[in-house]
């Protein structure tokens, strides 16, 4: 079985409270914040090790990412999967999810065929849930996103599905593009040995002239949206502290629900 | 480029239940409309759904398209996008508008990669700026951030839209609206790689979260199962719901997804908000911000909670919720 | 300038992720209950930490001992109480490692990096550094060797499976006492847990008596030579046990440098946050300060350790510096956080408490003082 999971460097949200919008440039304040691999996406690794220790399989990353995101992917190499793939060009900046799954896909073609494409149903960043599906039409695979559990039965594969207040069942042949989400699994943490390991695992780089794609397909020039302006939402009251000891604190809160008039 | 061509709603139906978000994506299209003058069209499909187009109408369509097939009966993500993409092609609507719900957010995307179009995922506010662009306000970052997404060069513009963010028009069934049937196109020759076997959906008893008047969340601060308890009696009391952060259901305290309130889960306004031992992390506040009067309650009286608070208690949990209890039998 | 490695670096990430997860959020509670977390233990050596300086032939890992001190950095951070657990693991390791034949080689090593937990026995009622005041015995009888005595003040008393203790088996020409040790296999008869220690601080790390009551154990059990234990105990304590106190001290730097900063920042005080104050950026830059040269210090001695060069004065250097100035840390960042300080709510209590503990582990701040005296004078 060959397995690919598509991976998102991404600020790391533990520290997404700290993101602030600089009020002169409008830009994002995030230059501190260290990356991380995209939370979804270290479940998708997870599937993808489990299914690789279950039925064997080669297992390969890949992600669309600046330069400075070799060590971040290396985490995903010390967590057991055997290659990386970096596509990595100026030209592939500021790219929306058409122009990511497009680069993704191309990167993809040229490595050659999977049984299953893996990657995180949602990215904590951007969060638009977007790539699975539409990487899924530019492979030409059946696609299904917020996949919850992944079992085989000789060559067919049955995925359950997220929905509100339940799931869905689905059974299907591979190849096939799955966004995981976080219910699938709990990913493993790494080893000291992975992190060893991991030092000497084959980590390809690819830019623009590698893949077969021109430089309008690509980044800003080749999404389909644009970003506009950025702010932070207005959510800041001014507080007033009720004290006392705790039965006048429990009156006072009593008081605020009578005059709401949630409490008669 | 402007906006040239009707906007579309997709309602969203559930075993032939319109869920509340159709009626919403109606109110924010009504409004958009006024500005644009083009006709608000709901697409319904599904199978045995010949009720709904009226239901639509009341609640603010002028047209509704009905696609009544049998293959339609579950959703299905491969099968309805074909059938919508076909449909779009040949009526070129100028915005369609999307549930952010988990298929239907799943769907828009894959409609947007087959028509080649851009897509702006949970949008949070849609409107026409001066240059009369339409402008889609997403959150990133966990809701730490509002972004603009513009649609500049392909049509439709596509959005999906999180429930509970739009106000409803009221029902109004004297409406009058036009009803266009279209056949399921594409499917004839369609078979799907894939094989929808079952649909598992649990009914949910109490006040829903979005429709409750007051709204009790807990936080990972309540510390226990024990607490929580006490929490979800509270909100029986009050005739309030129980409302949860991502600390508090990974723990396995509140009862699942459908109480998860915030940027991954749902945007409440109640007329009030208490929460108990919330950190105040922007992902979860994004949730309660047009809420009515907003409590908190947390043991840090420094906590950042209170930030976001219109009143504060710094309390132990533990300690304040019996009391509270105590207080409001008292009060019957 | 220190320089980590891509590989250390990635490393602390992937450590301080576990922490984060595993550790941080029970951190208090370990402190509370004061017992030692026996499965985190065995959490630990899966991934790795437990036979982290172990050759990959014995299942190890093959790093060194800044990695070693990268990790008991980032469980200290959190729990300097487990990471005393974890670091007392090491001693016995290393003993075994540095000064066992092939043979025990094989037989504890690929255990002791796989979840089975060591412990060293070394103090005695009578002192710690005064190996030969010791009482405990050890005898030759049949083939066997007979252990008697009573070890106390040992960390991980009451969880170790294996016990490396350091008894006395009789005297040289000149009448001194030879000091000899031994390895007591998991069940040994008469191998037993005694009282149990209430500390100030380094809770979660066991410490109390190791009991030895006629304890038989075969000849091929011994350590090196007859003779060699003072070597071994002292070999053990000076180099691994006081560069890992002094990462656990580093962690304790760490930690009040972290929170005394998000208080400071937080706190808001005549409506301005409190950093906004002269005296609170004062103790600010102490902090970061006093962090930042046990950082230097412990890491350039762990650096020479694993150079294979002489490093018992540096290490000693280091375990005196970052455990007292953890322990003014630790004082000053509740003197910043004034009433919330003390109360149990913030974890700077503890990390005073763990910082006073410190000092008498692997040898008090005199000790390493005439150790770093004698090396300057000499």
């Amino acid at each position: 079985m060959n397995i690919a999971v598509c991976v998102k460097p991404v600020p790391d949200p533990k520290f997404y409270d700290k993101i602030t919008i600089n009020p002169e440039t409008k830009l994002l304040e995030r230059n501190k914040i260290p990356m991380a691999i995209n939370p979804s996406d270290k479940n998708a690794i997870e599937a993808a090790m489990r299914l690789k220790e279950l039925l064997g399989a080669k297992v390969i990353l890949i992600s669309m990412a600046p330069p400075e995101a070799k060590e971040v992917l290396k985490e995903g190499l010390a967590m057991g999967i055997d290659e990386a793939y970096l596509l990595s060009d100026r030209a592939f900046a500021g790219a929306d999810t058409y122009a990511t799954a497009k680069t993704l896909a191309a990167g993809l073609n040229k490595i050659g065929l999977f049984d299953l494409i893996l990657t995180g149903s949602e990215s904590v960043d951007g969060g638009t849930s977007h790539v699975p599906s539409q990487l899924g039409e530019m492979m030409g695979m059946p696609h299904l996103n917020h996949v919850m559990a992944v079992e085989t039965e000789g060559d067919i594969l049955k995925i359950k599905t997220k929905i509100e207040n339940g799931y869905m069942l689905y059974e299907g042949l591979p190849p096939m593009v799955l966004g995981v989400s976080k219910e699938i699994n709990t990913p493993r943490y790494v080893s000291l040995m992975g992190v060893v390991k991991a030092q000497g695992k084959p980590f390809t780089v690819w830019g623009l002239n590698d893949l077969q794609l021109n430089a309008d397909d690509v980044g800003l020039a080749g999404s389909l949206t644009q970003p506009g302006s950025l702010r932070t939402p207005p959510i800041d009251r001014k507080v007033e502290m009720l004290d006392g000891d705790i039965e006048e604190k429990a009156e006072k809160i009593l008081k605020i629900l009578y005059a709401a008039g949630v409490l008669n | 480029m402007k906006i040239n061509g009707e906007i579309w709603i997709v309602a969203e139906q559930v075993k032939g239940n319109l869920k509340e978000v159709s009626y919403e994506l109606l109110g924010k299209a009504k409004e958009l409309a006024v500005k644009d003058g083009f006709p608000v069209t709901a697409v319904v499909m599904g199978s045995g759904i010949g009720a709904l187009p009226a239901d639509l109408i009341a609640h603010g369509a002028d047209k509704v398209i009905l696609i009544d097939a049998p293959r339609l009966l579950l959703y299905q993500n491969d099968i309805y996008a074909l059938v919508l993409e076909n449909l779009i092609r040949k009526y070129s609507p100028g915005i369609v508008l999307f549930s952010a719900s988990y298929s239907c957010s799943e769907l828009s995307a894959t409609v947007g990669a087959k028509l080649r179009t851009g897509v702006a995922a949970h949008s949070i506010d849609l409107y026409y700026n001066e240059q009369g662009e339409l402008v889609q306000v997403v959150p990133a970052f966990g809701g730490r951030v509002l972004g603009e997404i513009f649609c500049p060069l392909t049509r439709p513009i596509i959005a999906s839209i999180k429930p509970g963010v739009f106000k409803k028009q009221a029902k109004d069934t004297a409406r009058q609206g036009e009803i266009i049937e279209e056949p399921a196109a594409g499917l004839e020759h369609y078979q799907s790689p894939l094989k929808a076997v079952t649909v598992v959906q649990e009914h949910l008893s109490g006040v829903p979260l979005e429709d409750a008047e007051i709204v009790l969340a807990g936080g990972w601060g309540v510390g226990s199962a024990e607490v929580w308890q006490l929490l979800e009696k509270l909100a029986q009391s009050l005739h309030g719901a129980v409302g949860c952060t991502r600390p508090a259901l990974d723990e396995g305290w509140a009862k699942g997804e459908h109480e998860l309130i915030g940027v991954s889960g749902k945007t409440i306004r109640p007329k009030v908000y208490i929460g108990f031992g919330i950190s105040g992390a922007t992902h979860h506040v994004v949730g309660i911000k047009d809420s009515g009067v907003v409590i908190n309650v947390n043991n840090d009286p420094n906590s950042p909670v209170f930030q976001i608070s219109d009143y504060g208690v710094a309390a132990d949990v533990k300690e304040l919720l019996p009391k509270l209890l105590e207080k409001i039998e008292e009060a019957k | 300038m220190l320089k980590f490695s891509e590989q250390q670096e990635q490393l602390r990430k992937v450590v301080r992720d576990f922490v984060e997860k595993e550790i941080a959020t029970i951190a208090s509670k370990i402190d509370q209950e004061d017992t030692c977390p026996v499965e985190l233990l065995r959490m630990t050596a899966q991934l790795g930490y437990n036979g982290v300086f172990v050759p990959e032939c014995y299942q190890g890992v093959g790093l060194g001992y800044t990695e070693r001190a990268i990790i008991l950095e980032e469980i200290a951070r959190h729990s300097a109480g487990f990471a005393l657990a974890l670091m007392t693991h090491h001693l016995g390791v290393y003993a075994i490692l540095t000064w066992g034949n092939e043979e025990q080689k094989q037989k504890y090593l690929p255990k002791l990096c796989s979840g089975s937990i060591a412990g060293l026995a070394v103090t005695e009622p009578g002192g710690g550094s005064d190996f030969a005041g010791m009482k405990s015995t050890g005898e030759l009888v049949d083939g066997y060797w007979v252990l008697n005595g009573r070890k106390c003040f040992i960390t991980n008393s009451h969880c170790a499976d294996i016990n490396i203790v350091v008894v006395r088996t009789g005297e040289d020409e000149k009448g001194r006492p030879r000091m000899s040790v031994f390895v007591i296999d998991e069940n040994t008869p008469g191998c037993k847990p005694g009282r149990k220690e209430k500390k100030t601080g380094l809770k979660g790390s066991d410490m109390g008596d190791v009991i030895l009551d006629n304890v038989k154990v075969p000849a091929s059990n011994l350590i090196g030579k007859p003779g060699d234990g003072a070597k071994i105990g002292l070999g053990t304590i000076s180099e691994v046990g006081r560069s890992g106190m002094a990462a656990i001290g580093l962690g304790i730097l760490r930690a009040c440098l972290e929170d005394s900063v998000k208080f400071a920042k937080e706190r808001i005080i005549y409506g301005r946050p409190l950093a906004k104050l002269t005296n609170i950026q004062f103790i600010i830059a102490q902090n970061r300060t006093d962090y930042e040269a046990g950082r230097l210090l412990t890491y350039n001695a762990v650096g020479i350790k694993d150079a294979g060069l002489p490093c018992v004065p540096e290490i000693s250097i280091a375990k005196y510096f970052t455990t007292e100035a953890a322990i003014n840390t630790a004082k000053r960042t509740i003197d910043l956080m004034g009433g919330y300080g003390v109360i149990c709510d913030y974890p700077v209590d503890r990390y005073l408490r763990d910082a006073v503990a410190s000092i008498p582990s692997g040898g008090t701040s005199y000790v390493m003082q005439i150790i770093i005296a004698g090396s300057a004078l000499s």
